[in-house]
């Protein structure tokens, strides 16, 4: 009994063993740190036409420029140029041989293409993004889009699916490409607030008001300006509404002295900016609708130019002249914690990164007679203060300011006689001249 | 003689035993009396807290908030801190090695009708040349890119990381973006100073954990050490201040991810 208990034991175990069922099997990923960091290899094929609108060609031309020049603007792909592409244009999932694209010279490890049809008016555009070496299920990205026929539409349509690309492969960042640039522009006869596109497109003015304007900051929703402007009662911060077309008032910012350099908070509801109006220059904050004015600084020498942590909104970069020459400080919005960042020469106009990490602001660190040194653009790591030096030796610069997903730096560089902006990465490549036409100061990348 | 004698009394009162258990008890009660007083001063005391140390309006100790500054772009080079030029190699070759001079060949047949000086000495005479150091062929010099702010970002390794598991229908293959957001989020939070710094380079720590359909993580277990303690506690911290991977991919049907992650030192 003993023997046959242990064996019906055994069996019974045996068989429970094996005649559960088999859970669905679920699949293992290995993966870990210090992988490789290269760029990712994408080939942007042109966007089939379809149909016989005759607009479709021109619309088509902007669609597949916008897209290639923002994907290498992008600052994380390697992108297969023109000539190395296949000259095939595949209009959707089924015409594209991934063979052709993964295969030397494309060597593509992506694939964006699409087809665009104008019909009655309206610009459709099919966008798909394939993974080239995956030939089971390739497809990383299916897009759609539908807007009315235009140029202007043709360009926001592949900056949009530039920022889905980008959002999708960069590693959950968004994209820049529907972002704009706010800076001032003297063309018009006098110091006025423009605005354009992050490429240098569509560059329109904004402020008439005929008088000096300086250093345009946009909301953090888009709607207002703050910027200061000469008038009547002096300099002032002036708000502008972009949703009606007209100034709109801001009490805190017009008073005595000299008020400056003003800066948003994340959240929009704090303006930061520099005023003279107790006597010496001094950083001041207001709430957005200029109410509950307070002075935040409160020490000897000059101080200006504010700029808001992004992340906290409750601590501030400015550039404080109390040991001389100006140096970048930070400091909590109460005043705690003062920091001192550089260590000397002649630092201003700080940008805080949207990641909260680093700082970006113009430098010129052997600044005094017969020093040779140049106003160049810095980007420091607040925590380490470690920094890294992005132009050299090409005119004086100033001005840096942030894209909002920290890969890119918009700046004014004063060279040969004339003033312009440019964009950069935040390593310092790809440097891109974004005006060419009067001159140009002051950039403002907006926040989304 | 009388104030000699007088002092008889004074004598008496010399020579009379000083009292001694009054004062005595007197100054221990005293003393006794002070100490308590001590005690009960420090005792008292302690139980009103004034704020002698530090800042009241603070209080508790300074946070420190490590932070991994990571620009978001591709780097060719490792984060340095160079800031002038250095002597390390330079990418460029080197300059091509001299020519050696032509040996003369003996065996050659001379040309008849010309006189040929003999040549055997200038054979003997070309130079043994001595065992020339190993020619590195590199440029000694250069300049390296100065940089010392890390960078990162992922490329989607398409297939091969570590071993296939099942052939190429797994889900690195298929969804080989989602793996390098997976990467991105985790390498962003992951602060290097919370490692020991004596821990010997490339020393991993293996992770093992789930990851449901709407993105959260699950479960996590050190499937193998890498012998550094602070190693192990970062790699682990790192994957717990991940909120979200993203929602794993409509393609995939499994209703959760198993995933082995190795942080490498």
């Amino acid at each position: 009994m003993k023997a046959y208990s242990r064996i019906s034991l055994l069996t019974a175990l045996v068989l429970v063993t094996f005649l559960v069922p088999q859970l669905k099997a679920q699949d293992w990923v290995r993966t870990g740190t210090n992988l490789s960091n290269d760029r990712i290899r994408i080939a942007a094929a042109d966007v089939k036409p379809v149909g016989d609108d005759p607009q479709t060609p021109a619309l088509k031309t902007a669609f597949d420029f916008t897209l290639y020049s923002d994907l290498a603007n992008a600052g994380i792909f390697d992108l297969v140029s023109k000539s190395l592409a296949p000259q095939a244009v595949p209009g959707s999932q089924q015409e594209i041989l991934l063979s052709q694209w993964s295969a030397a010279p494309c060597n593509a490890a992506m694939v964006a293409f699409g087809a665009l049809s104008v019909t009655k008016g309206r610009l459709i555009v099919y966008g798909w993004l394939d993974d080239a070496r995956n030939t089971e299920s390739p497809q990383v990205l299916g897009k759609q889009y539908n807007e009315e026929a235009s140029l202007d539409m043709a360009r926001t349509i592949a900056h949009r699916f530039a920022d889905e690309i980008i959002l999708r492969l960069g590693g959950g960042i968004n994209g820049i490409a529907e972002t704009k640039i706010y800076f001032v522009s003297s063309r018009s006869g006098t110091k006025e607030i423009w605005a354009m596109d992050y490429d240098g497109q569509n560059q329109h003015q904004i402020t008439h008001l005929g008088t000096i304007s300086m250093s345009p900051r946009i909301s953090p929703d888009n709607t207002r300006i703050a910027f200061a402007s000469l008038g009547s009662e002096g300099w002032a911060i002036r708000m502008y509404s972009l949703e009606i077309g007209r100034l709109v008032s801001f009490p805190a910012g017009v008073a005595g002295g000299l008020n400056q350099s003003p800066a948003w908070s994340a959240d929009g509801k704090k303006i930061a900016f520099s005023s003279s109006r107790s006597g010496n220059s001094e950083i001041w904050a207001a709430d957005a609708n200029g109410t509950n004015l307070r002075q935040l600084t409160n020490f000897a020498g000059p101080d200006s130019s504010p700029t808001w942590n992004p992340r906290t909104n409750a601590q501030l970069a400015w550039v404080s002249g109390r040991t001389g020459l100006p140096q970048i400080y930070t400091m909590e919005e109460d005043g705690a914690n003062v920091q001192r960042l550089t260590d000397g020469g002649y630092a201003i106009s700080p940008s805080w990164s949207p990641s909260g990490q680093f700082l970006t602001f113009s430098w010129n660190r052997k600044y005094g007679p017969g020093a040779p040194g140049g106003q160049d653009i810095y980007v420091m790591d607040i925590t380490t203060k470690r920094w890294l030096q992005l132009t050299h030796d090409a005119g004086s610069n100033d001005f840096p300011s942030w894209a909002p997903d920290t890969r890119h730096i918009v700046f004014e560089r004063s060279i040969g006689g004339r003033t312009d902006l440019w964009s950069m990465l935040a390593d310092g490549t790809e440097q891109h001249q974004l005006t060419q036409t009067g001159n140009n100061f002051m950039p403002n990348w907006s926040w989304n | 003689m009388d104030i000699l004698l007088g002092g008889g009394e004074q004598l008496e009162r010399g020579l009379a035993p000083e009292p001694v258990m009054a004062p005595a008890a007197g100054s221990l009660l005293l003393h006794g009396g002070l100490a308590a007083l001590l005690l009960a001063y420090g005792f008292l005391g302690g139980l009103f807290h004034h704020s002698q140390w530090g800042n009241e309006a603070g209080g508790g100790t300074i946070q420190v908030k490590l932070v991994s500054s990571v620009l978001p772009l591709p780097s060719d080079q490792p984060p340095n801190d160079n800031v002038l030029a250095t002597d390390m190699p330079s990418q460029a070759p080197a300059e091509p090695a001299a020519k050696e001079k032509q040996a003369v060949d003996t065996s050659a047949i001379e040309i008849a009708g010309q006189q040929v000086k003999p040549k055997q000495q200038t054979v003997a005479r070309v130079p043994q040349s001595q065992v020339t150091p190993q020619q590195n062929n590199k440029a000694q010099y250069g300049e390296q890119a100065g940089s010392s702010i890390a960078r990162a970002t992922q490329a989607p390794t398409p297939v091969t990381i570590g071993h296939t598991a099942i052939g190429d229908a797994d889900f690195g293959s298929r969804f080989g973006w989602y793996v390098s957001n997976m990467n991105q989020a985790i390498t962003t939070n992951w602060y290097h100073q919370e490692v020991n710094s004596s821990t010997p380079k490339g020393s991993r720590v293996y992770l093992v954990f789930t990851i449901h359909r709407d993105g959260t993580a699950s479960d996590m277990k050190f499937a193998q050490g890498s012998g550094s303690p602070t190693l192990d506690r970062s790699c682990l911290r790192a994957l717990q201040r991940v909120d979200s991977f993203g929602a794993l991919p409509s393609a995939y049907l499994p209703s959760s991810l198993n995933v082995s992650y190795y942080c490498e030192y």
